[in-house]
């Protein structure tokens, strides 16, 4: 049984070594997709386009104005004051051509007004197209205003509001990215390995060669599996190496948790490779399914839209997809330092998920082929 | 173990309607080269799977190596050795590999395993391709690969199915060449093929068609039980359809 489970792991690396092209994309791939999505999925809101239309052109005015540009988060310019001299009424055309995401108009008296302490009004319109840009932005300006008004007036609110993001003190997007995209990528790895690899078997007929020999079907399945699991966790360390060294995303918790609770992981996702191969004929439609089932869970495990966001309905739906439980495992571990007993809730979930797909799938599997 | 290698006792396997293998019984002595005749579709694949344990006959018994077909195909997978029809190695592995990993699946400790492969390498004249991807050798070194992974664990019997095929008439007679030699050591051969002058090669042989077991004997006996000049004659006499005549064709 040693030597059958030996020679099977032994066949499966000859035949990964051989075939470069794939071993080269499994060992590439992850990186380019790391460093891209790294950089493409940023939600962050930086240095906004903010046209300003000063019609008080004060010191009071220029100063607003200037406390706006100070952080990254805006690029004020002005509109009414350079060779541009772009009118207000132009103001629709340059959000549709995307010149400027945001427009702040100061008004005539604004500097005397705020002398004579009487209520001033200043005006913050935004581009909506992009919700998510066009609410954060706002929010970053009405607080740099409130402390510009509560400055200008000399008034000390009672109630000092401060603020801290923990864990995550830049508020990076990347940070919440990185540990989705590394569970992204072994889900989708396992999925296609396992479901694609036993079909190829049964297509081909090198199954049936296998199967007129002493070794059981299960023996080669763990065989196989055993080769999987290496070359998952060896892609997870080159896309967390990348994640942490290039985008200095934080691993603050414990590395041997997040080994054993990813093999833990790794349970549902080759169980479900496994029922694939059971229901599929050939590579191609292993190949159509494995990737279906790796976008939906993705879609559906908080990897780029927070699961609080999703209507309830599609909550529940997301009760069932093993993946998130392991991307909150992920992020606990990686930014929060998280340990077992912070995590038990999405542990049991994730060990009751594996249990299930995989004795299900292993029966199914050993039927098959029996 | 004493008795016939294989023994089969009305077996018969349906796929939904269609009956691939009606009732058939047959019996093959230790050591002997049986020559599994039929057309395309007669339903020899079928009841070679059987046997080997890769498929269940919808009813009737069967022995391999004196090993129940039903219940200890555990057992008969130790036993025998198999060429499937279709080249089943792994194309993108050396011969070297794959006879390796199939040795590693019979349990062969490292020792034994390397030394048969040197044998079967000098036996099978395999030694200049050994270490070449399987898939691109030529078909006819290809057959002998897979001969030499059939018979990697020295199996008792072996059941080779159109191991000939598309292969020259040289490369064929070497391959027969080999085949009586397994006999001589007492290996059971039970094999199908297409081409007559083979299956003038064999002890005894069997006609199959339409899953029915319609004549067995040794070629030479049965050429003048049927009057026919030769064995191909008699063989296209014996599968011809009811009431097609030489005119019709």
């Amino acid at each position: 049984m040693w030597r059958q489970f030996v020679g099977v792991i032994r066949k499966e690396f000859t035949q990964a070594r051989r075939d470069r092209n794939t071993l080269r994309m499994l060992f590439v791939l992850p990186l380019v997709q790391i460093i891209v999505l790294g950089y493409a999925v940023n939600t962050d809101v930086k240095l906004l386009q903010v046209d300003v239309y000063d019609a008080d052109r004060s010191e009071a005015s220029r100063q607003l104005v200037t406390q706006l540009g100070a952080g990254d988060y805006f690029i004020p310019v002005d509109r009414a004051l350079n060779g541009s001299n772009v009118p207000l009424w132009r103001l629709e055309e340059r959000f549709r051509e995307g010149d400027a995401q945001m427009a702040l108009i100061i008004p005539r008296d604004f500097a005397r007004d705020l002398q004579l302490r009487r209520p001033v009004k200043i005006g913050w319109i935004t581009d909506g197209t992009d919700a998510n840009a066009g609410r954060t932005g706002t929010g970053y300006a009405s607080q740099i205003i409130q402390r510009f008004s509560n400055d200008a007036v000399g008034l000390h609110p009672n109630v000092e509001f401060r603020s801290q993001f923990m864990f995550n003190p830049e508020a990076e997007s990347v940070f919440f990215m990185v540990p989705g995209i590394v569970a992204t990528l072994l889900t989708m790895l396992t999925l296609m390995m396992t479901s694609m690899s036993i079909v190829r078997e049964r297509e081909m007929g090198t199954l049936e060669q296998v199967l007129v020999t002493p070794i059981s079907s299960v023996t080669l399945l763990f065989g196989k599996i055993v080769a999987f699991v290496i070359t998952a966790m060896l892609v997870m360390a080159i896309a967390l190496a990348a994640g942490v060294f290039w985008f200095d995303v934080p691993f603050v918790g414990s590395l041997p948790l997040m080994v054993v609770l990813t093999l833990l992981y790794l349970l549902s996702t080759l169980g479900l490779g496994m029922f694939i191969s059971t229901i599929t004929h050939t590579q191609q439609q292993a190949m159509f399914l494995a990737w279906f089932f790796s976008i939906f869970t993705m879609l559906t495990s908080g990897y780029l839209t927070p699961i609080a966001n999703m209507p309830v309905w599609l909550q529940y739906v997301t009760m069932v997809n093993p993946m998130r439980f392991y991307i909150e495992i992920v992020r606990g571990i990686m930014l929060k330092g998280s340990n077992l007993w912070d995590l038990y809730e999405n542990v049991v979930a994730l060990a009751i998920f594996g249990t299930l797909i995989f004795s299900f799938a292993l029966l199914r599997f050993h039927k098959r082929t029996t | 173990m004493n008795g016939n290698a294989v023994e089969i006792d009305h077996l018969t396997r349906k796929f939904g309607t269609f009956t691939a293998v009606d009732n058939l019984s047959l019996s093959v002595g230790r050591g002997e080269i049986f020559g599994f005749l039929g057309a395309n579709g007669a339903g020899k694949t079928t009841a070679i799977r059987m046997l080997c344990g890769l498929l269940l006959p919808t009813s009737g018994t069967g022995t391999v190596g004196g090993f129940d077909i039903l219940r200890q195909s555990e057992r008969i997978k130790r036993t025998i050795g198999y060429m499937s029809q279709k080249f089943s190695l792994y194309p993108d592995l050396t011969g070297r590999e794959n006879l390796s990993f199939y040795g590693h699946t019979y349990s062969l400790d490292k020792s034994t395993l390397k030394a048969r492969i040197e044998e079967l390498a000098e036996l099978l004249s395999l030694s200049e391709f050994i270490d070449r991807i399987s898939g691109r050798l030529p078909l006819g070194w290809r057959q002998r690969l897979a001969l030499a992974v059939a018979v990697i664990h020295k199996p008792t019997i072996v059941f080779l199915d159109e191991p000939t095929a598309g292969v020259d008439p040289v490369f064929r007679r070497t391959f027969w060449k080999l085949l009586y030699d397994m006999a001589e050591t007492g290996t059971t051969v039970f094999v199908t093929t297409h081409y007559m002058d083979e299956a003038e090669y064999c002890g005894r042989i069997s006609i199959m068609h339409m899953g029915k077991l319609v004549e067995i004997g040794a070629p030479r006996e049965l050429v003048l039980k049927h009057r026919a000049s030769d064995l191909e004659d008699m063989f296209i006499n014996l599968i011809r359809p009811q009431g097609v005549t030489d005119a019709a064709n």
